[in-house]
């Protein structure tokens, strides 16, 4: 009797066991290695990742090798190779760079010479960007189109962009599918040698999320590692004062060291933006609000000094043309984002000693580890063993 | 034959016992839940955005772009001299003109049904909460107040456009936080103001009733920032304010008389 109350015990704890744990357990088909990001010391800690990408070791290994291959663009002959990183370049903050021989000027174009709408932007800390990818936040969740919410969907419209591969997906898939090696890492990381425009994007897209900066010499500061120079400081002072040079409000600071709110501002570059002068790839033409004619994302000053021509339309060459421009020819409109309150002044007036100083300061935010990564960089071969 | 059945009907009840989720306390506590929403008024009338439709007590024609701002430790009042601190773990909330979402706050708190007598809260927020960096995520973290000028959070950002008297339509950022004392200006700080400071919301006086949500509207009437008791007037302060303590602290002697309430149901 004993025997058998232990049984029926046992037998209860069994049931207990099995009807309430509601997962299913399911057959594991592969299992790739979870990617990690660590946040370092100020960042946010939420992160823009699509349900259906996790982050994976293997999904960023395949991601760097698609990143930097040319044959994402369906063609093969050397000559007609165009991949992500033909614009994209580590050393630049992953922009062209003003001195590429490629696109002088630092002014892109695509494969057949149309040029982009728009000078380039990096790729940095976009893990963190929730409120819209391009220069007008066409890429963001709020997108009614599925097609066109994350860096996914930058991947395939790249490839057929006239202004950038102009090819097809197709041909792009069918090419990397026939390059030996790459069957095997997609089973890896998605589980299947059936090679899809919809891996090949969520791959590279993985890749892309992993490209963080957070080593500059202003994180180094903030993390109480590392002085700033006087100079370098009053240029903080400045950069974070509004009877200084007034930048924090939308390129951050200590409080937001991503140097972006990825927001989008009408600072004050011209004074007409509708009729003749209507940019149709502006932040009104997503938002529909009026007062965004003439706004664009206010990017990351990480980096900046390598990311030249500045602004959306490249008009200023170099960072001192930047400050010129903040300090005194601002231009009225009524479109001018109310954080641009010193367009009474027409500019913030720094003295040639504080742009300077501002100057040096912006320049703390250069991150020469991100620069030199050697996981942000061009593998030494690709899966078939060419260069 | 009896201790089987015994032992079957033992099996049945541990069977239920066990999948039974987290045992919940019989004891039925009666409770009510409250929920506040954030408006704007100007006039009396809700206050439209982006038009310069407005004129303050100083004369000044103006618009409203957007406002963004924090109240904190929001204490309800009861009748017994009990004083309730609510949704006690996230005890700052944050308001934007911009974001639906921000303009309701659901508070999780179970309350107790009666009468309570009214409403206070800390427009802003207190010197011992007000730590840098405690918020890492967009939007709070875009409020952010610099390291130089005191730390911490801007209480609020209400930023708008006024025709000034040289007939230009120039942007103001009526931005409120931490103050500063300055040796000579706009260097040498020696120290700083804290100019948060507690409303106390004028005849908010509510009753919960039991199992039933109450809908209480926190009401924002822009005119006031700029009337009373002080006139504050563009054309004196300007565009900016953040270094500027005594447009700040006019701003806040005023901001006592800027919330009204309204109950919705
Ligand atoms: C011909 C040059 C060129 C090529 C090739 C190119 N890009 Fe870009 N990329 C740009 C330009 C220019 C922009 C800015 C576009 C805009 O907003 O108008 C950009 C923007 C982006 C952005 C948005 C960054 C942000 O902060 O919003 C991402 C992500 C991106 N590219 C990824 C890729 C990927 C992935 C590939 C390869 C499939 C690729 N790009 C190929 C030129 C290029
Ligand atoms: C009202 C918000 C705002 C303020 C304040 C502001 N900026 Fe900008 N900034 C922007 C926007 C928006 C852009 C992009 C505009 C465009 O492309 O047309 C931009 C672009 C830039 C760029 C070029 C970025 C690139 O990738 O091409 C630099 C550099 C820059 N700002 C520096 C500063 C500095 C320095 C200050 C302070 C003196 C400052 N900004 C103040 C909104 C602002």
């Amino acid at each position: 009797m004993k025997k058998f109350i232990l049984f029926s015990l046992a037998f209860s704890l069994l049931l207990i066991i099995t009807f309430c744990n509601k997962e299913k357990i399911t057959e594991i088909v592969h299992q790739p290695t979870p990617y990690e990001i660590e946040i370092p010391f100020g960042f946010p800690t939420v992160l823009n990742i699509p349900d259906d990408n996790p982050m994976t070791v293997e999904g960023v290994e395949l991601g760097r090798f698609l990143f930097y291959d040319g044959r994402v663009s369906g063609r093969s002959h050397p000559d007609s190779l165009m991949s992500c990183s033909t614009c994209h370049k580590q050393e630049n903050s992953f922009e062209c760079g003003i001195n590429n021989p490629d696109f002088p000027g630092g002014f892109t174009h695509g494969i057949a010479g149309k040029p982009t709408p728009h000078v380039m932007l990096p790729l940095i800390n976009l893990v963190w960007n929730h409120s819209g990818y391009l220069w007008n936040g066409f890429i963001s969740n709020e997108n009614p189109k599925e097609d066109y919410r994350n860096i996914e969907d930058l991947v395939w419209m790249g490839i057929i962009a006239e202004h950038e591969m102009f090819s097809d997906t197709v041909r792009a898939k069918n090419l990397i599918q026939n390059t030996s090696g790459y069957p095997e890492l997609f089973l890896k990381a998605f589980g299947s040698e059936t090679i899809t425009v919809k891996n090949i994007s969520k791959a590279i897209a993985q890749f892309i999320r992993t490209l963080i900066s957070a080593n500059s010499k202003f994180d180094r500061y903030m993390r109480g590692e590392e002085q700033l120079s006087p100079s370098e400081l009053n240029g903080f002072v400045l950069f974070t004062t509004e009877e200084g040079a007034d930048c924090f409000h939308c390129h951050g600071g200590y409080g937001n060291p991503l140097f972006t709110t990825n927001l989008f501002y009408n600072n004050g570059k011209d004074s007409s933006f509708t009729g003749e002068y209507e940019d149709f790839r502006d932040r009104f033409h997503i938002s529909g609000d009026p007062m965004d004619y003439g706004a664009y994302k206010a990017t990351t000053l990480r980096n900046i000094e390598l990311t030249g021509p500045y602004m959306h339309d490249g008009r200023f060459a170099t960072l001192d043309e930047v400050i010129e421009f903040y300090s005194h020819h601002l231009i009225w409109s009524p479109y001018i984002n109310p954080l641009m309150h010193h367009i009474a002044n027409n500019g913030v007036q720094l003295t040639p000693n504080e742009k300077i100083d501002l100057k040096a300061f912006i320049q703390t935010l250069r991150d020469d580890d991100f620069l030199t990564n050697p996981k942000f960089s061009k593998p030494e071969f690709f899966p078939d063993g060419m260069k | 034959m009896k201790k089987f059945f015994i032992i079957i009907c033992l099996l049945i009840f541990t069977f239920i016992v066990g999948c039974k989720k987290n045992s919940e306390s019989d004891d039925v506590e009666k409770f009510s839940n409250l929920t506040l929403k954030f408006a704007y008024y100007n006039e009396g009338k809700l206050l439209e955005f982006d038009t310069i439709i407005y004129e303050n007590e100083a004369g000044n024609k103006y618009l409203v772009n957007e406002i963004q701002y924090f109240i904190s430790d929001v204490i309800l009042h009861k009748s017994n001299g009990e004083n309730i601190l609510i949704d006690e773990w996230k005890d700052i909330h944050y308001i934007d003109t911009d974001i639906l979402s921000t303009q309701t706050w659901k508070i999780p708190d179970k309350l107790t049904p009666g009468n309570y007598n009214s409403i206070s809260f800390t427009f802003g927020i207190s010197e011992a909460k007000n730590h840098s960096l405690m918020f890492l995520n967009p939007p709070e973290r875009d409020m952010f107040w610099p390291e130089y000028l005191g730390g911490g959070y801007h209480y609020m950002k209400l930023n708008g456009k006024w025709l000034s008297d040289e007939n230009t339509i120039n942007p103001f950022d009526f931005h409120l936080g931490i103050g500063q004392i300055y040796h000579s200006y706009p260097d040498s700080i020696t120290g700083f103001i804290q100019n948060y400071f507690e409303v106390n919301l004028p005849s908010s006086s509510f009753e919960l009733i039991e199992n039933q949500t109450k809908e209480i509207e926190i009401s924002m009437n822009i005119e006031n920032w700029f009337r009373n008791p002080n006139i504050y007037d563009h054309d004196v302060y300007g565009g900016d304010i953040m270094q500027n303590q005594e447009a700040m602290n006019l701003a806040c002697e005023n901001g006592h008389n800027v919330f009204t309430i309204k109950i919705i149901n």
